[in-house]
């Protein structure tokens, strides 16, 4: 009857895939073995496997370091084999599976995908490089104090840009690492497309911040946003690099974004100072053509400021009642 | 006493200006007031050592001793902390308690225990007249009682509270020594130095003053006495300053307020010298040279107003404004406050245009509460034009220990006087 004997890594990835239509096989060192395992801690003669006529039947052939189901502690003996039986033999695994062993469901090929073909298209993946680094160059520009010249801008774009290329490439490596095909490209396409679209959400918020006043509480959801975008790249990053099913890639993908987050967030509230004497407050402000919403008068700027009164001396009393509790 | 007085016009009658003379006449007047003058030291309960030191003089025959506010602050603000003790001139040490304070004036009222009755130091009856000569009595850095010979310069100009220009070296550690004149009435009280022969002296009413309310009623609660002074000396100042003439003056291309009010001092500086500038930048800043010690952390009582105009040169709009906004990026309050003090800022913004319709400002408005004195303040408040493409004018003030209705007054006729031409 057909067997199928598959050679695995530790971590159950294929290595080698064999379809025998015998029955009786012999596995092990020996060039005369049906299947060849080069591991040195296997015997020329190592295992056997027959069939008899209902079942397939394995059994060490008295090896030195023995045979073993995957988790098991004593070596085989006349064992059954149930299709999708993995058996360690010597520092190896193999896996034995019957032609009729089930299969995972087929992946629909994801919409993204082709949105993946237009990101990674030459012209595309050129132009959101170019866009980046003209943007970090702008940015270098805009904050430097004195005159710059064309190329003092230029170094800067570029070591941005190379910076930022670290992401695609660490991501692309591990799954390269990971046996898959490492699509360098796609991934600095779709990152370097996320990276931009964080520069369209920063402006998004500066064009906020300038023009709502402290009232609108959409300045702080907006910080929503660049968390948002940063889990749809981590989430696309491992839908190209790796192969694994919808939940676990959203915990992955979750996974990273609160490291990346929540690690910053940590740095931040641990470098607070207990008591700051400097008012926090927001200046943001943009060129006359950014404003959109009318001006408040005077009126309502005292009004609203005459509340912050109310909230000083609530949160005076809060601490004296916190002291006196203690 | 009346040996002092005798003593005093025997000195007053050879006062003839020779400098040997002076020195010895100092010698003298010494001698007959050592036994009034003490060192005020405040002493740190649990090592039993003296954390800080000054100088004070007994005013009553009862045992009545006046210092500066600031000499005894530790135990006002620490009261389990430390203790108050004197050192007279024989080397005597024993407690004193606070009686009364005036925080505006930098006094303090202490009480030594007597059962006898004491010699004290009379207080001048009258001022005394430009560049007659005074004599400083104190202990400066604990190195012993000294007296030092100086000129009354009359008044200090331009202050809202009233100091002595005093031309002599008052030093640390003389700080709550009497001044008197020839007749060895006391006619200021130590207060501060400017280095340099420049000396400032608490004139002498505001001691009578005090003494004298002391006298009527003492106060029940020393804090609740400092809030009561604070709000009213503040109270007087916004007052004055609301409802004195607020001209319009030209920043380049601005108006901004000017306060006709001669305590608020203006300077002013630009960066026409820095040629490679890439924009001009012209600066006034106004202040009350002044403040209000509460604390070695936490003074109060300042005003402080500074107006930025700004011109980009030959820089395009975004940069100029992106320049622009890291100049008001990090106000912060003009006075010295802790954790314990105050709370911290809490901050409101919005695009304000003022009902003169000729400016469209950000405008920022942040206040902080005074844990110990409730209804006082501090307010910051900033405003930065946004409706010219490459100008700018930046208005700002800071104001500490102010009540909120007349915060928000200011805040209101400030931002109303900021335009531009």
């Amino acid at each position: 009857m057909e067997i199928i004997i598959e050679e695995i890594s530790r971590d159950h990835k294929l290595i080698s895939r064999h379809r025998i239509n015998k029955d009786s096989i012999n596995i092990g060192r020996g060039y005369q073995n049906d299947i060849i395992l080069p591991d040195p801690h296997i015997c020329p003669d190592h295992l056997r496997l027959a069939f008899n006529g209902e079942h397939w039947i394995i059994e060490d052939q008295g090896s030195i370091n023995g045979s073993y189901l995957e988790d098991g502690k004593t070596s085989i003996k006349n064992h059954i084999i149930n299709s999708g039986d993995i058996f360690s033999v010597g520092k190896s695994l193999i896996r034995i599976v019957y032609a009729n062993h089930p299969i995972d469901e087929t992946i629909r090929l994801s919409t993204f995908e082709s949105l993946i073909n237009i990101m990674i298209h030459p012209l595309v993946l050129t132009f959101s490089i170019v866009l980046f680094a003209f943007v970090s160059g702008y940015i270098f520009y805009l904050n430097k104090l004195t005159d710059t010249t064309f190329s003092q801008f230029l170094i800067p774009a570029i070591g941005m840009t190379l910076v930022f290329a670290i992401w695609p490439a660490i991501v692309a490596l591990t799954s390269h690492f990971n046996k898959h095909e490492a699509r360098i490209m796609t991934q600095l396409g779709i990152s370097f497309v996320f990276f931009n679209l964080l520069w369209i959400s920063d402006i998004i918020e500066k064009i906020i911040n300038f023009n709502f006043s402290s009232n609108w509480p959409i300045s702080d959801l907006y910080t929503l946003i660049p968390i948002g975008l940063a889990f749809c790249l981590f989430w696309l990053n491992s839908y190209i690099g790796f192969h694994m099913g919808v939940r676990r890639r959203v915990i992955v993908a979750a996974g990273i974004t609160v490291l990346f987050f929540g690690g910053s967030y940590l740095v931040k509230i641990t470098n607070k100072p207990e008591f700051s004497a400097r008012p926090h407050y927001n200046a943001t402000i943009m060129t006359p053509n950014f404003m959109f919403l009318p001006s408040s008068d005077v009126d309502e700027f005292i009004l609203n400021s005459e509340k912050l009164f109310t909230k000083v001396n609530k949160e005076i009393a809060k601490e004296k009642e916190k002291g006196e509790g203690e | 006493m009346k040996g002092f007085i005798t003593l005093a016009l025997v000195l007053a009658s050879s006062l003839f200006s020779q400098i040997g003379f002076a020195v010895e006449q100092a010698q003298e007047i010494f001698k007959q007031l050592a036994p009034s003058l003490y060192q005020i030291r405040l002493i740190d309960k649990a090592s039993g050592e003296k954390s800080s030191i000054g100088s004070g003089f007994q005013i009553s025959s009862n045992g009545i001793i006046a210092t500066n506010y600031h000499v005894i602050s530790g135990f006002a603000n620490h009261p389990t902390k430390y203790r108050i003790e004197y050192l007279d001139h024989q080397g005597n040490k024993d407690e004193l308690i606070l009686q009364s304070v005036d925080v505006i004036n930098d006094l303090a009222l202490v009480k030594r225990s007597t059962k006898i009755d004491m010699p004290f130091f009379k207080l001048a009856q009258q001022i005394p007249i430009k560049g007659q000569e005074l004599f400083s009595l104190g202990n400066p850095h604990d190195l012993g009682m000294i007296v030092v010979p100086g000129t009354y310069n009359g008044l200090k100009k331009e202050s809202f509270n009233d100091r002595i220009h005093f031309t002599g070296s008052v030093n640390s550690g003389m700080s709550g020594g009497p001044v008197v004149n020839v007749q060895n009435e006391v006619v200021g009280i130590n207060v501060a130095t400017s280095g340099n022969q420049i000396g400032f002296l608490v004139p002498h009413e505001k001691l009578v003053a005090l003494y004298k309310s002391f006298k009527l009623e003492p106060p029940n609660n020393i804090e609740q006495q400092m809030t009561e002074q604070l709000s009213q000396n503040q109270n007087k100042l916004i007052n004055n300053l609301l409802n004195s003439q607020w001209k319009s003056k030209i920043l380049e291309n601005a108006i901004i307020p000017a306060i006709d009010v001669p305590y608020i001092r203006c300077w002013g500086d630009s960066n026409v010298d820095k040629t490679d500038a890439l924009f001009f930048a012209a600066v006034a800043n106004c202040s009350l040279d002044e403040n209000t010690y509460l604390s070695s952390t936490f003074f109060t009582g300042s005003i402080e107003m500074e107006f930025r105009y700004m011109q980009a040169k030959e820089l395009n709009t975004n940069k100029f404004y992106r320049l622009y906004e890291q100049q008001i990026q990090r106000a912060g309050p003009s006075n010295k406050a802790g954790k314990e003090d105050v709370s911290e800022y809490q901050c409101h913004h919005d695009i304000v245009m003022p009902s003169n319709k000729e400016i469209n400002n950000k405008s920022i408005f942040c206040t902080r509460g005074y844990k110990k004195f409730p209804k006082l303040f501090d307010i910051l408040f900033l405003s930065a034009s946004i409706d010219k493409d490459k100008q700018a004018i930046v208005s700002h003030f800071t104001i500490s220990g102010i009540e909120q209705s007349h915060a928000l007054a200011f805040t209101r006729k400030f931002m109303e006087s900021v335009a531009w031409k």
